[in-house]
């Protein structure tokens, strides 16, 4: 310290680290000089350095270390949340078609019950139009019909009462598929085959089901509408 | 004054004062961390107005306001803890040598606020009664007395003899 009397160094100052316990020490003195310096140095803390945390004297918003953590988490756990809804209800395609058919089937338990009424003919035919097909010589007893955003698409699901419960039947005007495509996931046992007429459909039923039997039937009853 | 201009004119002053404004938002937090916020969002919001500061000779005095109301909404979004005085050295940024200056800071750290602010301001920034009373919005009296109340409590904690004689520099 600069400055002060080499007397102040002298004072007694035992046991100022706790103030309270000053009152029944002997009073030292010091002079107003002193005193006026010593707080005058005492209020000059250490201020950090501009470039330490400051880079630029206009300043840029700064969040704190916590703040920022507190944000990226937040921002990172709604961006996942969002994702996986987005992904979850059939807003955008995970690149796997076959997980993205079990993800929806299984976001829509409705499906996968056997109700003891069947969908009006006149309601399969509604949600068929809004999702651009046409339907002939259909003959099954349909539990379940929505339209439903698959892979950033609306599309027409259903399902049908098979031999061994029930089936999924996805009607997808715009998935391209080379080939039929094995459905293994999830204790769900199907296909994902091409139609002769563009597009594909998904047929994803109880293992033990005839699948092949339902693929043929649709495939021979459904119509794009252009 | 075009955009750079302004931006300049406003780096050199907050240059030049930063160090203050640092200091007198760490007296007011008493927290280094807040300390450091409080003036960053401060000067945040002053280069937002800082065209309309038409008197820039007033710069000083209107950052130091601004930083007075930002630690308050801080405080006050908050809802800050009371501090621990045995914490305080670490604030202090490290140990300190000197038993007197150590003690002082300790001092100073454990005054309410109502007695630590004045204080800052009359000793750190160099006002005067009056220039307190008008960013504090109270009496210069009231000034005063808590100035000469702030001395007497550094004194007392310190176990320094009082000095009745003393005058409050004004």
């Amino acid at each position: 310290m600069t400055g002060r009397d080499d007397n102040t160094k002298d004072m007694n100052t035992a046991g100022t680290d706790n103030p309270s316990e000053t009152s029944d020490r002997p009073r030292r003195q010091m002079s107003d000089a002193q005193f006026e310096q010593l707080l005058g140095e005492a209020l000059r803390v250490d201020v950090p350095e501009p470039g330490q945390r400051h880079a630029p004297t206009v300043p840029a918003r700064r969040p704190s270390v916590l703040r920022f953590a507190a944000l990226a988490a937040g921002v990172v756990l709604a961006v996942g949340v969002i994702v996986n809804q987005l992904w979850t209800y059939g807003y955008i395609a995970s690149g796997d078609i076959v997980d993205d058919v079990v993800v929806h089937i299984n976001h829509e338990p409705a499906a996968l019950i056997e109700p003891a009424a069947s969908v009006t003919q006149e309601r399969f035919s509604g949600v068929m139009q809004a999702a651009g097909v046409s339907m002939s010589r259909f003959d099954a007893r349909v539990t379940y019909v929505e339209l439903c955003p698959f892979r950033g698409e609306m599309v027409a699901h259903f399902a049908l009462q098979g031999s061994a419960g029930p089936v999924t039947v996805m009607l997808l005007p715009n998935e391209q598929v080379n080939g039929p495509i094995a459905v293994d996931e999830d204790g769900f046992h199907g296909t994902i085959a091409p139609l002769s007429i563009g597009g594909s459909i998904a047929i994803v039923g109880e293992p033990g089901e005839d699948i092949q039997d339902i693929q043929n039937r649709v495939a021979d009853a459904v119509r794009w509408r252009l | 004054m075009s955009e750079i201009e302004r931006r300049r004119e406003f780096d050199a002053l907050t240059r030049a004062l930063r160090p203050e404004l640092f200091r007198y938002a760490f007296w007011l937090s008493r927290d280094r961390q807040l300390a450091e916020d409080v003036v960053q969002e401060a000067l945040l919001r002053a280069w937002r107005a800082w065209a309309e500061l038409r008197d820039t000779t007033a710069a000083k005095s209107w950052l130091i306001s601004i930083v007075r109301r930002e630690h308050a909404r801080t405080y006050e979004r908050k809802r800050l803890e009371t501090v621990d005085v045995a914490d305080f050295e670490e604030q202090l940024s490290g140990p300190v040598d000197d038993p007197d200056l150590r003690a002082m800071r300790q001092a100073i750290l454990g005054l309410e606020q109502e007695y630590r602010e004045p204080l800052v301001l009359q000793v750190l920034m160099g006002y005067k009664a009056k220039e307190i009373a008008d960013l504090m919005d109270m009496t210069s009296g009231a000034v005063l007395t808590r100035l000469h109340r702030a001395r007497a409590r550094l004194r007392e904690a310190m176990g320094i003899e009082p000095d009745d004689r003393r005058e409050v520099p004004q």
